[in-house]
């Protein structure tokens, strides 16, 4: 990468969006004349309208009243306490209170009857009209004062303490949070979810100007002449849309908060008994700039991705909306009770910034979490930047129609047989597996338990076969469904045990390393409510066939015809250890995938792995369920603190199994 | 600089809508087609190559190739520096290329002058060699007029001058020229011509395609005419006259077309 090339192109970028007009619009208008103007005509709207329901005059109609004289004074007497104006109508034969309500003769209609021995009113009206709603508001306050009154009356009459009859006790609310601490509540609620917006829409315009936009004006072929490399056209483009997000997020934000300081002390909200110490809120400002900056790189990387696809400025709005709509949602994450900041919600893309954002408010500064938040969402705009230059060198996406490098995108019928899925196919299905296990995974796993877990596990299994069956591939080849032999089974499982006692050794080193409080008592709890063969075909049975096929069937399969067997095997365990979140499990899982992907490249056997997946997977239940007699049975396994005797034992048997299991598996004649 | 080509091709998919005979209800399909079809020719230092062909026969898709914004699905180009060897790195490749076509079109919101900056500086060029090659450009295709104006209100014609300026300012050794008269009045297009006759005593390649024969017929050293994807007839101007007993290049064009499709039945 060139850099004085990237800050030419930089230039070029910046320059050619603002001189947009659209764009200019969007960021300056939009935050700085519309919000005001919409705040303070809303305003005006709202202060004409308590004028106009004090000043106007109400028709009631009253309908057997007791005592309707009285009544009509008591109406009058009290139309100054209430500010209100009431005519007062008695109804005519034949008249009802719903045929008079609908004419709009009449706003309310108040009728006495007797019900057990008591007076009893009904005031009819029409919800669905103003008037008649503010005139039954209006009636039912003043006849509440009216019963109030009649039960004073009545207790003095009696001789009795009202006070103390209607009060036997009293009691009063203290509230120990600061001024501060409940501004930042309210903050935490808000703030994260206008942010979230203005960011998407100041990312949103720019990617698809400099996308569809350069596609639809005629300058890309133009572009594509120039000595420029596709990393450097799309992270000059990437900084140039994620530089107008900031600004516009921070248009936004100053825009909001003049607002809100000019309704703060026009309103008197900051007088004496309401001082906020706004010093107190720098820590949280400091941070929730550093989720700006990032998110903002966030949303443009998304938004450019589903952008680029696009022909037309037309097709790059279509494409935009679902991401506009999950990004609105992910935004009002901050507003759900139940939902906290942890390890596991940090990873979810724009709920994570919502999260957080109302966490710091309420003076929460975890670190480790926030350095989560910050570094998933870096990696997560990275991993768009590559799919990007992936997208921007397919001749497809350039000059043909749209959408074609994913055959996913075409019709069934025009798809050939026997197609091998093409990269974009599967970054495609993994975004959809990781998004499946983030949003729904926990869900299922929560509100069904283990049928849950073996739910979730079926369905990516669908999604994955689906994905296949659709885009025609040849199912035998691309999943390696083929027999195996008893060597081939032997060398299979030989290189898992050695790999598995190799692990063990790591996993706890790496543990000390860095310590990682992985949340899986709710899962081993799971185990232990239920029947032993529940957990064992969940947490074991199910992911070794269904990760099995979506790993080493679907993605090994589509890497080994796109690279060499050495990198597809990597690739694969990589995918299959990120797959899994965690830091640890990207090490161990990964290294383990690497070893699942190599057994499968050799034999072209997927049943192997899913014996050892099985064995593995069953061997952690077990591990879990039964920990006593595996501890004593298994000693080496389980203990934290081996001597270092008895780890340089696993160390070498484990180097001695796997080596002799992957020369097993490696043999030629293996088949 | 020397531009070879051994058999590329270029596959499309194109969609094709049938009408059902119940109804007339359409239905889609799709079928793969070579808009190049294995093409071999070869474009030399200090000539003009022109590229003819009617409208679909691939003229586009080839240049493109031979411009490095298309890849072939078969074949390969082979692009010779001065001593020989072959160039591979595609940044150096562009930057021997100037390349021109109907659909590289420019950025409407920058004057003539910013946007020759901006590429200056994209090519690496630094600021004086730069603003000193930008006023030569102007010079050479009296642009003086409109160089500081908006590309977006430019006339068709000063807007081909400043494309061709966007091709210039690297000096390439190479030149691709997609149709750069088309629908230009007489002095633009004579401006270009000329600009393209220069270039040849420079001993640069100039490949051109058109559909105006008599300008070819003038201007070009040595002609491939493609037809449906194919070369169906290479040589000069007069070659070609001679073998199709013709005595312009238009009626050439005919005979020849006329010939390929007599053959096909």
């Amino acid at each position: 990468m060139n850099k004085k090339i990237i800050s030419a192109l930089y230039k070029k970028e910046i320059t050619d969006i603002l001189r947009d007009k659209k764009t200019i619009l969007m960021m300056i208008v939009v935050p700085l004349i519309l919000y005001p103007l919409m705040f303070l005509g809303s305003m005006a709207l709202f202060s004409s309208i308590l004028s106009a329901s004090t000043s106007k005059a109400y028709t009631v109609a009253l309908d057997g009243v007791n005592d309707p004289d009285a009544m009509k004074q008591y109406f009058k007497d009290n139309e100054e306490h209430f500010k209100y104006t009431f005519i007062i109508k008695e109804p005519e034969e034949g008249e009802t209170d719903a045929a008079l309500l609908e004419a709009g003769t009449i706003d309310a209609y108040v009728a006495e009857s007797v019900s057990d021995n008591h007076p009893y009113f009904e005031i009819a009206y029409r919800a669905s009209e103003t008037d008649s709603q503010t005139a039954a508001g209006m009636v039912e306050k003043m006849l509440s004062k009216y019963r109030d009154e009649l039960r004073s009356e009545a207790f003095i009459e009696q001789g009795l303490d009202e006070k103390a009859m209607m009060n036997p006790i009293g009691f009063f609310m203290k509230d120990y949070s600061s001024n501060e601490e409940n501004v930042g509540f309210l903050m935490g609620y808000i703030l994260p979810f206008l942010l979230i917006v203005s960011i998407l829409m100041g990312a949103l315009y720019p990617a698809i100007d400099t996308t569809a936009g350069e596609k639809e004006r005629g300058t890309l072929e133009t572009l594509l002449t120039l000595p420029v490399n596709n990393m450097e056209l799309i992270t000059a483009k990437f900084l140039a849309v994620s530089t107008i997000a900031v600004a516009a997020a921070i248009l936004n934000l100053l825009s909001m908060g003049g607002l809100t300081a000019f309704m703060a002390s026009s309103m008197n909200m900051l007088s004496d008994n309401m001082n906020v110490d706004l010093v107190s809120f720098i820590p949280s400002m400091g941070v929730t700039f550093i989720c700006i900056l990032v998110f903002a790189l966030f949303a443009s990387a998304v938004s450019l991705c589903s952008c680029i696809m696009a022909k037309s400025f037309k097709e790059a709005q279509n494409l935009t909306t679902p991401i506009m709509l999950i990004f609105l949602l992910g935004g009002m994450a901050g507003m759900i009770p139940s939902l906290e900041l942890t390890e596991k919600t940090a990873l979810i893309p724009v709920v994570n910034i919502t999260l957080l954002i109302a966490s710091i408010f309420k003076f929460h500064f975890d670190l480790s979490i926030i350095a989560i938040v910050l570094f998933s969402n870096i990696a997560y705009s990275a991993l768009a930047v590559v799919i990007m230059t992936r997208l921007f060198s397919s001749e497809d996406i350039l000059f043909a129609d749209s959408a074609a490098s994913f055959r996913i995108m075409e019709k069934r019928a025009d798809i050939k047989k026997g197609q091998i899925p093409g990269m974009g196919d599967l970054v495609l299905l993994f975004a959809i597996l990781l998004l499946g296990l983030l949003f729904i995974g926990g869900l299922f796993a929560g509100k069904f338990g283990l049928w849950g877990v073996i739910m979730e596990q079926l369905m990516f299994l669908v999604i994955t076969v689906f994905y296949g069956w659709y885009i025609k591939v040849d199912f035998k080849k691309l999943f390696h469904f083929n027999g195996f032999n008893i060597r081939g089974l032997a060398g299979s499982v030989l290189a898992w045990a050695g790999a598995y006692l190799i692990l063990v050794l790591l996993s706890a080193l790496l543990a000390a390393f860095f310590p990682e409080n992985a949340d899986n008592t709710a899962l081993y709890d799971l185990w232990g409510n239920n029947p032993v063969w529940l957990a064992v075909v969940s947490s074991a049975l199910a992911p070794a066939i269904c990760e099995e096929v979506m790993f080493r069937g679907f993605m090994l399969g589509t890497l080994e015809n796109k690279y060499s067997a050495v990198k597809a095997v990597i690739l694969t365990g990589i995918l299959f250890g990120a797959y899994h979140m965690s830091l640890n499990g990207l090490i161990i899982i990964g290294l383990l995938g690497i070893v699942q992907s190599y057994i499968v490249n050799r034999t072209k056997s997927i049943y192997l792995t899913m014996i050892t997946h099985f064995i593995n997977n069953l061997l952690a239940v077990l591990s879990v369920l039964y920990e006593e007699q595996f501890t004593k049975a298994l000693p080496f396994l389980a203990g934290d603190e081996l001597p270092t005797s008895t780890m340089i034992i696993m160390a070498l048997s484990g180097a001695v199994l796997l080596s002799l299991g992957m020369w097993m598996v490696g043999k030629k004649e293996v088949k | 600089m020397k531009i070879e080509t051994d058999k590329i091709c270029k596959q499309f998919t194109r969609h094709v809508n049938e009408v059902n005979d119940k109804g007339g209800r359409k239905k889609s399909h799709k079928e793969d087609f070579y808009a190049v079809d294995h093409v071999s020719m070869h474009a030399d230092s200090g000539e003009i190559l022109g590229v003819l062909g009617p409208n679909g026969a691939g003229k586009t898709t080839l240049l493109r190739m031979l411009g490095t914004i298309m890849h072939p699905s078969e074949g390969s180009v082979f692009i010779r520096d001065d001593e020989g060897q072959i160039v591979k790195d595609p940044v150096i490749l562009k930057k021997n290329i100037g390349y021109l076509s109907g659909n590289t079109k420019l950025y409407n919101r920058f004057s003539v002058r910013e946007m020759l900056f901006m590429l200056a500086e994209i090519y690496g060029m630094d600021k004086e060699a730069s603003e000193k090659r930008i006023e030569e450009i102007i010079g050479i295709l009296s642009m003086e007029k409109f160089a500081d104006n908006r590309i977006g209100a430019l006339s068709t014609g000063q807007t081909q001058r400043a494309n061709i300026a966007r091709c210039l300012i690297h000096s390439p050794k190479v030149y691709i020229f997609d149709e750069p008269t088309l629908g230009l009045d007489l002095l633009s297009s004579e401006a270009i011509i000329n600009f393209m006759k220069t270039e040849r005593e420079q001993g640069r390649t100039v490949l051109y395609s058109t559909h105006y024969m008599e300008e070819a017929q003038y201007l070009c050293d040595r002609i491939n005419m493609l037809y449906q994807g194919r070369i169906i007839a290479e040589g000069t101007p007069g070659e070609l006259m001679e073998r199709t007993g013709t005595t312009n290049l238009r009626e050439t064009f005919r005979a020849l077309i006329k010939e390929t499709e007599a053959e096909h039945e």
